[in-house]
């Protein structure tokens, strides 16, 4: 009986154990989650020549932060993060940006307009669901005065789920 | 081990004057009871409900036929992701003790073995999509709760226990259950979370875990030497 009880304990003791360290579901960074659109900047005189643009700065058009890695910025590709909730967003890319003294701008602000459907797509416990971009496409505003000459895409219009690879390249 | 064989010496002094010496009485019977851990996760968690009931029937000195019914409903979730499993269960194997009782004792320390089953329904209560880039805020996120009926499992299990008498007849009991599941149906484009009876599910792997406090009451049908 001596014996049997020293079991019933060593049982409680390891039940309480397994109990208290029961695996937390993270998710992995290197885990595909909705994925951000990928867009290579190419030469529009040689359209075989990845190009930079210089002082890149990108803004959100209904945010007021700038986008964090592209703060006045020298680029040849940039991932624009997308709006979950609606099937619309809007960037400005601003070229050889400058913020003078008295609060003006210099260089040259294209305003670009993605159109998406959204699709739902489960990813897995710790993660969820991550949104997939479908029939992406981006027109660049008209100001008269554009930087970027056309954008086309680069995937045959597939639906945007990674970032392996550029989905859009833009040429300047 | 001293004391332990000075007793067997006593048994068979005794039973010489009477009959066989070697074989004791055993008591054969059903032994019915329940799980009290569910019970009691039920009246102090807010997320879980559960009942399970339990039989075993002895065939011979070592081995029993048994096992659980039950139904179970449990929320699960993250910041991501909340769903609740509901459904009913049912598990049958086998029990083999391995403990050497002292005559008129019936404890036991025991291995079992059981094929589960469960038919349940998965219902995702609500969820927001997951992104690591913060930049526009909030994501999409939606709290129309989907279910999704007639799910079934099958799995396997492999359980370490033991059972004590601690009254004439009356038995309480602890066991830890290790399973690995080999068929389930999955929900469209999602995944079951939890499986009733066979517990919470885990991302890359097949097996799972459960446990039991149980109480359980010996009805004793005959007695086999």
């Amino acid at each position: 009986m001596k014996n049997l009880k020293f079991i019933i304990l060593t049982v409680i003791i390891a039940f309480v154990a397994f109990l208290s360290c029961e695996r937390d579901d993270i998710c992995s960074d290197d885990t595909s989650t909705t994925s951000r659109l990928f867009i290579q900047f190419y030469n529009s005189a040689n359209t075989e020549n990845v190009k930079n643009a210089f002082k890149l700065r990108i803004q959100g058009v209904g945010n007021e932060e700038v986008l964090s890695d592209y703060n006045i910025v020298t680029a040849n590709s940039i991932y624009l993060p997308l709006k979950t909730t609606e099937t619309s967003t809007q960037f400005v890319l601003h070229k050889d940006y400058v913020l003078n003294d008295d609060g003006t701008t210099e260089g040259n602000a294209d305003t670009i307009t993605i159109n998406y459907a959204t699709e739902l797509e489960y990813v897995s416990k710790a993660c969820g669901y991550k949104t997939v971009f479908e029939n992406v496409t981006i027109s660049v505003e008209d100001d008269g005065d554009k930087w970027i000459d056309y954008i086309l895409s680069a995937t045959d219009n597939e639906p945007i789920s990674n970032e392996d690879e550029a989905h859009f390249n833009l040429y300047h | 081990m001293l004391f332990c064989v000075s007793v067997n010496a006593q048994n068979d002094s005794i039973a010489k004057a009477k009959k066989d010496s070697i074989k004791h009485i055993q008591k054969y019977g059903l032994r019915v009871g329940g799980d009290l851990s569910k019970l009691i996760r039920t009246a102090f968690e807010d997320d879980y409900k559960g009942f399970e009931i339990m039989a075993d029937f002895r065939l011979s000195k070592r081995l029993y036929l048994a096992g659980e019914l039950g139904t179970e409903e449990k929320t699960l979730g993250n910041d991501y992701l909340n769903a609740t499993a509901s459904g009913s269960y049912f598990k049958a194997g086998v029990d083999y003790n391995s403990y050497t009782n002292w005559f008129g004792m019936h404890n036991m320390i025991y291995g079992g073995l059981r094929v589960g089953a469960s038919t349940f329904s998965q219902t995702r209560n609500s969820f927001s999509v997951y992104e690591q880039n913060q930049y526009w805020e909030p994501h999409f996120s939606s709290t129309d709760a989907e279910k999704f009926s007639g799910l079934t499992a099958l799995w396997a299990e492999l359980i370490i226990g033991i059972k004590a008498e601690i009254l004439p007849n009356l038995f309480i009991g602890i066991n830890a259950q290790l399973k690995s599941i080999f068929s389930q149906d999955q929900p469209d484009n999602f995944e079951n979370l939890y499986v009733p009876g066979y517990n919470r599910t885990y991302d890359g792997s097949n097996f799972g875990v459960g446990y039991s406090y149980n109480i359980s009451y010996l009805i004793p049908l005959f007695k086999k030497g």
